[in-house]
């Protein structure tokens, strides 16, 4: 990894330790099929996690699709005619 | 309550991010894969430049695999099978490359173009020539295409459709193929001559000049026509255009010029004719004709002092071999035997010589062809200029 992404990565998970320890008072959220108490902070870096991760994952899965569908396609296009 | 808004608001502008950052990934992913695609490529050209086809073949094919829908890989593919003469390999892959679905109409005529060419290569003319026809039909590429069928058409000789596709192409192109179809008019004339059709031979002859007025062998075939015909006189008079249309032709001429002088009794206009030649043209063969002339009406002694004067101007193997010719009567004893040796070491370096050569590609012939049979451009093959030969 090159140096100035360990910096910021580093300055990141400071800044996420000071807002946490500044935001440390519980919070009750109800989920509608769940309630549960969390901190403020924990609560504020689980909302960016989930939506980091759901955004990447609907890109992955619609990259994925095309390639598949692509090569499937193909592949039923023909058989290789370089072979000797 | 203002907490929750913050962490609504915050769930979507991270799934945006989340998102932009899984893109940037893949098109990161991607663009490696691309640049090792086109180092592939530039392997590749590499080896073509140097060569090396063999190791070309390899890396174009692994391009080929790797990236299946590179129409262009497969081109330049089948190109290189072809010039290889793996020409079955190069028709099976121009074939799988026309009948794959979703191919543009411009990538389509290509591969139809090479996959004809390939079907030349291979001799399958018949082939060949419905594919150009079709690609002519249907105004794809249609100069290339006319330019093969003139080449298929040339091959089997059929020079009336040959004529009419140079006539197509001059057209299209707007280049002045009339040399080549004058060539092709003397082509029909020449046939007709042998078979008799003295008429029909001299009507050829006509629409020749008529594509090109200083067209050599045209003037050539009318004097070998009249000459045939007892017309000597008139005959001169086509060969003597002819050697003034193109005087490279003048070896090839000479000859029958000569005989048609002698059959028409007009020694001085040769004897004029020749001496004009000197001063125009540095070769040899206007000497040994003069020395000729001279010894039938001077006799021997006038002879060999003008072929030996005309040496020392114009030195030639040809003319050396003729001065021994004409002095070995005089000679005797070891002298002779010495002369024996230098006219059969003469006539031995004169019969290994290739006596024309195509201007285009080089190609030696000891005969003279109107079309190089290397390169097939006509009338490209000339009497070679040197010590040795003319």
């Amino acid at each position: 990894m090159r140096p100035l992404a360990i910096v910021i990565l580093v300055i990141f998970v400071a800044a996420g330790l000071v807002l946490g320890a500044l935001n440390a008072d519980l919070v009750d959220y109800d989920l509608a099929f769940a309630r549960m108490q969390l901190p403020k902070g924990a609560a504020l870096l689980g909302a960016m996690v989930i939506g980091w991760l759901l955004g990447g994952l609907t890109a992955w899965v619609g990259v994925s699709m095309r390639q598949r569908r692509q090569r499937r396609q193909l592949r039923a296009d023909q058989k290789s005619p370089l072979a000797p | 309550m203002n907490h929750l808004y913050v962490l609504a608001a915050l769930i979507p502008v991270a799934f945006v991010l989340g998102w932009w950052a899984s893109r940037q990934i893949g098109v990161r992913r991607s663009g490696a894969e691309v640049s090792e695609l086109s180092s592939d490529y530039f392997r590749g050209l590499n080896y073509l430049l140097n060569e090396e086809q063999d190791k070309a073949i390899e890396v174009f094919l692994k391009l080929a695999e790797y990236n299946r829908d590179t129409v262009e890989t497969h081109l330049a593919l089948g190109n290189l099978f072809r010039r290889r003469g793996e020409v079955d390999r190069a028709i099976r892959l121009h074939q799988h490359l026309v009948s794959r679905p979703g191919l543009t109409d411009a990538m389509k005529t290509v591969a139809l173009l090479e996959l004809g060419e390939d079907y030349m290569r291979a001799g399958l003319l018949d082939r060949a020539e419905a594919l150009f026809s079709d690609l002519v039909a249907m105004d794809a590429h249609a100069p290339s295409a006319l330019r093969h069928l003139i080449a298929i058409y040339q091959h089997e000789r059929d020079w009336h459709k040959a004529i009419e596709h140079a006539r197509r192409l001059e057209v299209m192109t707007g280049e002045d193929e009339a040399p080549m179809i004058a060539q092709f008019y003397c082509e029909l004339a020449d046939r007709s001559r042998q078979h008799g059709a003295r008429a029909e031979a001299r009507d050829y002859l006509r629409q020749a000049f008529e594509c090109q007025p200083d067209c050599v062998r045209a003037f050539m075939l009318t004097g070998r026509l009249l000459s045939e015909d007892g017309q000597h006189a008139e005959a001169v008079t086509a060969y003597e255009a002819a050697i003034n249309a193109d005087i490279a032709f003048t070896p090839d001429i000479l000859p029958p010029l000569l005989n048609s002088y002698a059959r028409s009794q007009q020694m001085e206009r040769a004897e004029g004719f020749l001496r004009d030649m000197l001063g125009r043209y540095h070769g040899v063969s206007p000497v040994l004709a003069l020395t000729h002339l001279y010894r039938q009406r001077d006799g021997e002694r006038a002879a060999v002092d003008f072929l030996t004067a005309q040496l020392r101007l114009r030195p030639s193997v040809r003319g050396l071999m003729a001065l021994i010719d004409a002095t070995m009567d005089k000679i005797e004893g070891e002298a002779r035997e010495n002369f024996l040796i230098l006219r059969d070491l003469t006539r031995k370096l004169l019969e290994g010589q290739a006596m024309y050569r195509c201007s285009r590609c080089g190609f030696g012939a000891k005969a003279h062809h109107w079309q190089c049979p290397s390169c097939k451009n006509w009338s490209t093959i000339r009497p070679i200029h040197g010590v040795a030969s003319e």
